[in-house]
């Protein structure tokens, strides 16, 4: 469903950013070279610590960013030539996308859904079924700034999802969430997978990927430096979880960077 | 463009949906232009009333023969409280009238020389002596200055009239031709002449700021909060998303900036009203045809059209509306600067060339339609530059929302 080839993305810093992350380079080297796919019906993680190039891969999946070098598709969709057919496919959700405060969930679901094209039938239905599950009819007509941090990310969870999408990229689902609110997030990543749907998720907690994805990807200073199922990288790495693996491939690869 | 319609539709609905953004877009800021302008107008109209009304204190001092009578028969002695002294009197009160001037207790102090009479009696030849007449008056002192002039023109003008009548026989001596003149003017453009100096400069202003108040959070506070970015992780074109942007602001700033005008007028209406002086003033209301309002109604949508482009371009180069709100101020700058530039234009004729830029060529269009001089010629030179600058804005804007650098800081 998701084939990155060789993506490379390369930021150039004017001076204040050179002055920030103090380095006389012009540029700055944020995904170096990987290349992965994913398949339909998996929970595909990328795992890495902050900065090392997960956002800016699933920014480049969703096309908000354009890759230096490499391609990607999207449900053999080119993510540059064609853009509006990949975000159709895809949903995103990150914690810097957030929905209009001032509208309540229901608005905001109808939104995005005529956004996607969808005809009011279409969005009554889905919402009937997102709201259930996420159990948002409860607060669906109070404004979303009134809402609290989890009754507004099961609302951004079911607002990205109003039209069906077969990818699914969520950027840290669980962070900041309270127990309660994460385990519902993990066991709909569960059921999305279930029916079928590629879901690529970025996250640094190691449980979670243990738990959620069955092949995983480590990014360590923009490179890829494994990928495989658990127990293959677990094999690889002679680790004895998915924390230990990690810390073996970061001190292997984290000091190159 | 059903992306560019849905957005639409929502960025009216954040408006019209909430009562509290209703009352401080559209009716706190007419009713505070109303109530401060007619306050104003009162104000200024009871000081003016208080004025007149007050009863001038004056001493005269050393008056002549026939000045009393004078002061009757002109009335004066009724609008005045006149106390009529010797030199020795005056002489001894002094100090007191003079400080009771400066303190704004008294307002005047007319002080004819001793012998005024019989100077003026043995004048008869030019170089002779003449006499003086010495005022004291007060200028920082409303009272004593209405006084001081009130007195020049119903008495001491009077008196000195009447002198050289004596003297010559009859001040028919002195009158060597008449005067008379025609007032040719366009009734419309006397009677609106404050009105059609200022309305171009409060039209442009407002319409700035009306573009300002609901772009920099629709565009600039979207991005800060990142709801912008949801709408760019959807199918629809960016395109699409800026047009929808526009549209609505356009709408919405548009409504704020005639709600502003209107109330605007009403209040200067109002403020004329008050002051008793419609239709001398220029505080007439304004009266144009069909055609030049619908001319008016153009201008005034590629105005809106333009500072929304202008306002949602810098906007969406800034990282937050603070950031936006210190890119926008230079050219509110110019704005007011271009708005005032009219204000003080003089009856020459206007080259087209100066239509054609964008805000001040707007501001001469209006001033012209006040006046219903707005050629067909100027209209479309002030349009074409307007709706150029426009245009390209749009195109930047678009641009912009194109570039990850602008809208992800990549």
């Amino acid at each position: 469903m998701i084939t990155i080839n060789n993506l490379t993305k390369i930021y150039k810093l004017n001076k204040k950013k050179m002055m920030e992350l103090k380095t006389t380079d012009t540029q700055k080297v944020a995904v170096n070279g990987v290349s992965l796919s994913t398949k339909e019906g998996e929970i595909f993680g990328l795992l890495g610590p902050n900065g090392a190039g997960k956002t800016t891969t699933l920014r480049c999946v969703a096309t908000l960013l354009s890759p230096t070098e490499g391609n990607i598709t999207v449900c053999g969709h080119d993510t540059i030539k064609e853009g509006e057919k990949v975000r159709d496919n895809i949903c995103f959700l990150t914690n810097e996308i957030k929905l209009d405060p001032h509208f309540s969930p229901d608005y905001m679901f109808n939104f995005f859904g005529q956004l996607h094209g969808m005809s009011k039938d279409e969005i009554e239905k889905r919402k009937e079924e997102l709201f259930t599950t996420f159990g948002i009819n409860e607060f669906k007509d109070k404004k979303i700034e009134d809402l609290s941090t989890g009754m507004k990310q099961k609302t951004a969870i079911a607002v990205s999802l109003v039209h069906n999408p077969k990818v699914v990229i969520f950027d840290e689902p669980t962070s900041g969430l309270d127990i309660v609110t994460a385990r519902s997030v993990t066991d709909y990543l569960l059921k999305l997978r279930n029916e079928g749907k590629t879901v690529i998720i970025s996250t640094h907690i190691m449980s979670e990927a243990e738990k959620l994805c069955d092949r995983i990807a480590i990014i360590i200073g923009g490179k890829k430096v494994c990928e495989g199922t658990l127990d293959e990288i677990l094999e690889e790495t002679k680790g004895f979880d998915l924390e230990d693996a990690f810390f073996k491939l970061y001190s292997e690869h984290g000091t190159d960077f | 463009m059903s992306g560019t319609s849905v957005i639409l539709k929502k960025e009216l609905k954040r408006v019209f949906g909430d009562r509290k953004l209703i009352f401080s877009l559209f009716i706190m800021p007419a009713l505070i232009v109303i109530v401060l302008y007619g306050l104003m107008g009162f104000m200024l109209k009871s000081m003016i009333d208080d004025v007149e009304k007050h009863e001038s204190i004056v001493a005269v001092v050393n008056a002549p023969e026939g000045f009393k009578e004078l002061a009757s028969l002109t009335g004066y002695d009724q609008t005045a409280d006149i106390t009529y002294l010797t030199e020795d009197e005056f002489k001894a009160v002094e100090d007191i009238y003079r400080n009771d001037i400066l303190e704004g207790n008294g307002d005047l102090a007319v002080i004819f020389d001793a012998d005024f009479d019989a100077v003026v009696a043995n004048f008869k030849n030019v170089g002779d002596a003449i006499p003086n007449v010495k005022i004291w008056r007060n200028s920082s002192e409303d009272y004593s200055s209405e006084a001081y002039s009130v007195f020049n023109k119903l008495m001491l003008e009077t008196y000195k009239d009447q002198l050289i009548a004596n003297r010559i026989g009859s001040l028919e001596m002195l009158n060597v031709f008449n005067e008379s003149s025609e007032n040719i003017v366009k009734e419309a453009k006397a009677n609106t002449q404050f009105v059609s100096m200022m309305l171009p400069y409060l039209i442009v202003l407002l319409l700035f700021a009306g573009a300002m108040s609901v772009g920099v959070d629709a565009i600039a506070g979207e991005k800060e909060r990142g709801t912008l970015a949801s709408m760019l992780i959807t199918p629809v074109k960016r395109i699409e998303i800026v047009m929808g942007k526009l549209l609505s602001l356009c709408i919405l700033s548009g409504l704020s900036a005639i709600v502003h005008c209107v109330s605007m007028v009403v209040a200067m209406g109002f403020m004329g009203g008050i002051m008793g002086e419609v239709g001398e003033s220029g505080f007439g209301n304004i009266s144009i045809s069909v055609l030049s309002a619908l001319e008016l109604l153009a201008i005034m949508l590629a105005m809106v059209y333009l500072f929304v482009s202008l306002i949602g371009t810098l906007c969406i180069y800034a990282k937050d509306t603070k950031i936006a709100g210190t890119y926008i101020s230079p050219f509110y700058i110019v704005v007011i600067v271009a708005g005032m530039m009219t204000m003080f234009t003089t009856g020459k004729e206007v080259p087209m060339s100066k239509y054609l830029i964008p805000v001040y060529g707007n501001a001469l269009a209006i001033k012209d339609i006040c006046a219903n001089e707005l050629t067909g010629g100027n209209f479309l030179a002030c349009m074409s530059g307007t709706l150029l600058l426009a245009i390209i804005c749009t195109v930047a804007m678009v641009k912009a929302f194109n570039s990850e650098k602008v809208m992800f800081n990549a």
